[in-house]
């Protein structure tokens, strides 16, 4: 009895699940979120850390020299 | 926080003096709102790593020495075993991740942290629930359920946790500033949504329902493997998906297939637990669905690949100068090898000599340490600098760290797979007794001791340089911190 109802519970809750994700994926798209798909790959980066500048350079002191020769 | 926070109010369209200080400033305002849960998750996990490595290397050392410290009940094999794969797996591996998942959030939402003690409340119950547990487990109360073996009690107050970082997700979504959701936000809020359902079903299945026999071997292993593919694999994937391309300064390579190895990941990935119990007493498309799913893997793996590969690609120096690269690039490569050869391993053939043996131990690894741990030790050589505001330390201990786990996890890969497969040759043979079977594996495993001493050195190494930080003993460097936020803003 406990696991008859246990389980419809469970089921329940996995099919509301998969609607979720459903559901996304019909949002996703209704959202424009599969258009443009250049423009979107660059929200990551902003103007002061713009594409084609890497942003982290622990072991390289040797790259960061040139720009302060360049400004001194 | 108020310069940068005056920034953040207004709209970003009406900041035409300086757009570079302006994005300089978000960024930082976001940055400073994580440091304390993002600090908290990691400063545990970290914590939790070093007492995993401990478990794992005595687990290991008893492998080939049966009787090291076997007067002590709690050390006995039985109980140390399961105490290292939960304290590894939920501790460490779990706890990064969601520090770096909520870090990933904030910055993809473009928003600083908001209602951060939801988060604190949760890392309290975590922890507070892994503690119990794995008190229980040394104390001979856990269960031989894998990946489940804690008692209900324990699952339960983790389960509180991973719902209250849940919900804190949806909170942070639905007030985003950017409008596009970047593909590493999917996969976190898809690992958020996953986990909780995931880990409350299988607790509910096993502690409340007792279900015995074949359907607790099915529930397991749709566990078991679900929080490998639905929960650690999106995270991971997620920070390779921001790290590679950040550091490099290079959009992802094709952002069409990102879309599509996440969408055929959530369609395919959660079939595929079945394959853990090829041979076993189940019904035949159990098995078989499972088996075809696993082989379908390859969409959403090759498409990772495929994108990490190209987006790197011509910029490999630059592995020299980034420890976040250097860590995530391997991490990567060993998504694209685990996922391969675990879909080789679905393959009834394979499965027939690999499965009960040291080749599946190898496997594991191969994705929890040389895939998940690796790329979460490059997030966090990343973001813990822009958290405390200094830059790390010493460059040496980096690379002591880098070259300590790269080794160690090759060796203990190399050993469990050769020592796996002439196990698995040996035992499907009728002429080798078991004795000789057994006897035959004891040289990998005492080279996967030695693995364990390497990797136990990096985790310590890093431990020693991640509290150097929090208490801002490193270097007061340039490259992107928010503590030069006054002279960037002036500049």
């Amino acid at each position: 009895m406990i696991v008859s109802w246990v389980s419809l519970l469970l089921l329940g809750i996995g099919v509301l699940l998969a609607c979720t994700a459903v559901a996304a994926l019909f949002w996703a798209a209704r959202n424009g979120q599969f258009r443009n798909y250049e423009k979107g790959a660059t929200v990551i980066f902003g103007d002061d850390e713009p594409i084609g500048q890497p942003t982290d350079m622990v072991f390289a002191p040797k790259v960061r020299k040139p720009k302060v020769n360049k400004k001194s | 926080m108020s310069a940068a926070a005056e920034i953040l109010e207004k709209p970003r369209t009406q900041t035409p003096v300086n757009m570079a200080s302006a994005d300089f400033a978000e960024r930082a305002a976001i940055d400073r709102s994580c440091r304390g849960p993002v600090l908290f998750f990691y400063t545990s996990a970290i914590l939790w790593l070093l007492a995993g490595s401990l478990l794992g290397f005595l687990a290991s050392f008893k492998m080939h020495s049966p009787e090291f410290l076997d007067a002590l009940a709690p050390l006995n094999f039985g109980r140390i075993r399961p105490a290292h794969l939960n304290v590894v797996a939920y501790g460490w591996a779990t706890q990064a991740g969601l520090g770096t998942a909520i870090w990933l959030m904030a910055r993809l939402c473009r928003i600083p942290l908001a209602k951060p003690w939801i988060l604190n409340i949760a890392i309290v119950f975590f922890n507070v629930g892994l503690t119990l547990g794995i008190g229980a487990l040394l104390l001979g109360q856990g269960n031989s359920i894998e990946w489940l073996e804690m008692p209900g009690y324990s699952m339960f107050i983790m389960f509180v946790a991973f719902a209250l970082v849940a919900i804190w997700g949806v909170h942070m979504f639905v007030r985003r500033r950017e409008g596009h959701v970047y593909v590493s936000q999917w996969y976190l809020l898809a690992a958020l949504f996953w986990f909780p359902w995931l880990f409350g079903t299988a607790c509910i299945l096993i502690h409340t329902v007792n279900l015995g026999g074949v359907s607790l071997g099915a529930v397991n292993w749709w566990y078991g493997h679900n929080v490998l593919g639905l929960w650690f694999t999106p995270i991971g994937l997620a920070s390779a998906y921001y790290f590679i391309p950040k550091v490099i300064g290079r959009p992802v390579h094709s952002y069409y297939l990102s879309a599509l190895g996440f969408w055929s990941l959530g369609l395919f990935y959660s079939w595929n637990g079945m394959h853990h119990l090829i041979g076993g007493p189940f019904p035949a498309w159990l098995i078989t669905a499972s088996i075809v799913a696993s082989f379908m893997m390859i969409i959403p793996v090759l498409t990772v690949a495929i994108n990490h590969h190209m987006t790197t690609k011509g910029s490999f120096h630059l592995l020299k100068y980034s420890p976040t690269l250097r860590f995530t690039v391997v991490g990567a490569m060993a998504y694209t090898l685990v996922s391969l050869q675990g879909i080789s391993m679905a393959s009834r053939q394979l499965n027939q000599i690999t499965h009960f043996t040291h080749y599946t131990i190898g496997h594991s690894h191969l994705g929890l340490y040389a895939f998940f741990t690796m790329i979460m030790f490059g997030a966090m050589y990343y973001i813990i600098p822009r958290l405390v505001g200094c830059e790390w330390r010493s460059p040496t201990m980096i690379k002591m760290h880098f070259w300590l786990s790269f080794y160690g996890i090759i060796l203990m890969v190399a050993a469990l797979t050769f020592g796996g497969m002439a196990q698995g040759l040996n035992l499907d043979n009728p002429s080798v007794s078991f004795n000789a079977v057994t006897e035959g594996t004891i040289p990998y495993l005492q080279a996967r001791s030695w693995s364990g001493i390497a990797l136990t050195l990096a985790h310590v190494i890093f431990a020693v340089h991640y509290g150097m930080m929090l208490f801002r003993l490193g270097r007061k460097g340039k490259p992107t911190l928010f503590v030069d936020l006054p002279q960037e803003a002036k500049a």
